[in-house]
């Protein structure tokens, strides 16, 4: 039973993060996507286990927090491989033409550009970078945060290219 | 309420805290690979860890607490690998320490230069088709690009997910 509670937990969660990342573009609310999703997690994590404590005589808490934990980190993986991956944005690029035939070129000399532009600006709009004439700066927090990423990286033995290593 | 877990919940969230230290442990031996490659081999070994625990911990097991377990390591792993591959294939990050190794302002070419590594944009969009060509979602010929059935398939799978994510 405590786990039927824990999966109810997580359809709520299910149902509440997409309304919220709805209502945030639609009353343009300041909290980003991962903000939103943490918050609709919170919510409804609590909002299960006073569920659990009402209904369940012997309620589990950590049978119901694994299912949740699974659903809702399932939830943000599917959330994370559809919101910024360049090689479906050029998937969908292709598919959407009505022809369903894109040039290579064309995708090399304007789509690619595009979402560095995109990139570029969710760092300007971040903070982390600034521009200046036809220039670009990282700021003190950007050069904060590069400095912590370089860190992980070299402590996780990770290379710095983010290119995918296809003979892995 | 009981909020103990089970032992083998127990034993799951004590591996879910040495999964990243694993991790740590692997990037400093060679033979372990590229970062992808170890990533799995931790995964791996985790679950090796936790069926051996699930065996050794004294006292009979009960389906709820290995399932639940199960659920807690599958949790944690789909966490430390969204991390993992935000540091290790995250272009947004890798521009950021691509302008901050440069050490001085740069204009959108050169950023672009610094973040290929000397290459250009053309071996980047290579590397990300690479990735669509393998899974046999596109296919190139002459020059261009197109969408197979399997592609375009996921492209519609990736409008429900972004759709029903409140992504549009």
């Amino acid at each position: 039973m405590s786990f039927m509670i824990g999966l109810l937990a997580a359809v709520t969660f299910a149902v509440l993060a997409p309304a919220l990342q709805l209502m945030a573009r639609a009353r343009e609310w300041k909290f980003g996507p991962v903000m939103l999703l943490a918050i609709a997690a919170i919510v409804t994590h609590g909002l299960g286990v006073m569920l659990g404590i009402f209904v369940v005589p012997q309620f589990q808490y950590w049978d119901a927090a694994s299912i949740f934990g699974f659903c809702v980190m399932g939830y943000v993986f599917a959330f994370g491989a559809v919101y910024k991956s360049v090689s479906l944005d050029i998937l969908l690029g292709v598919v959407d033409r009505p022809e369903r035939r894109a040039p290579l070129s064309e995708i090399v000399e304007q789509q690619v550009p595009a979402l560095f532009q995109g990139r570029i600006g969710n760092l300007v709009d971040g903070g982390l970078v600034e521009p200046a004439d036809s220039h670009f700066t990282a700021t003190a927090a950007g050069r904060t945060m590069a400095s912590r990423v370089g860190q992980l990286r070299r402590a996780f033995g990770i290379g710095d290219t983010s290119l995918y290593d296809f003979s892995d | 309420m009981n909020m103990l877990p089970g032992p083998a919940q127990a034993a799951a969230i004590g591996l879910s805290v040495v999964l990243p230290l694993l991790l740590l442990c692997y990037a400093r031996i060679a033979a372990t690979g590229g970062s992808g490659r170890r990533f799995r081999l931790g995964c791996v070994s985790i679950i090796a860890l936790y069926a051996i625990a699930c065996i050794a911990l004294p006292g009979q097991r009960h389906f709820d607490d290995v399932l639940g377990g199960l659920f807690l390591l599958a949790t944690a792993m789909m966490f430390c690998y969204i991390l993992f591959s935000l540091l290790a294939w995250g272009f947004t990050l890798t521009l950021l320490t691509a302008l901050v190794k440069a050490g001085r302002p740069l204009t959108l070419e050169q950023w672009t230069v610094a973040y290929m590594q000397g290459g250009d944009l053309g071996t980047f969009t290579h590397n990300r088709l690479k990735l669509l060509v393998g899974a046999g979602m596109v296919i190139t010929a002459d020059g261009r690009l197109a969408p197979t059935a399997k592609g375009v398939a996921v492209a519609r799978l990736v409008k429900l997910v972004r759709l029903s994510t409140g992504l549009g």
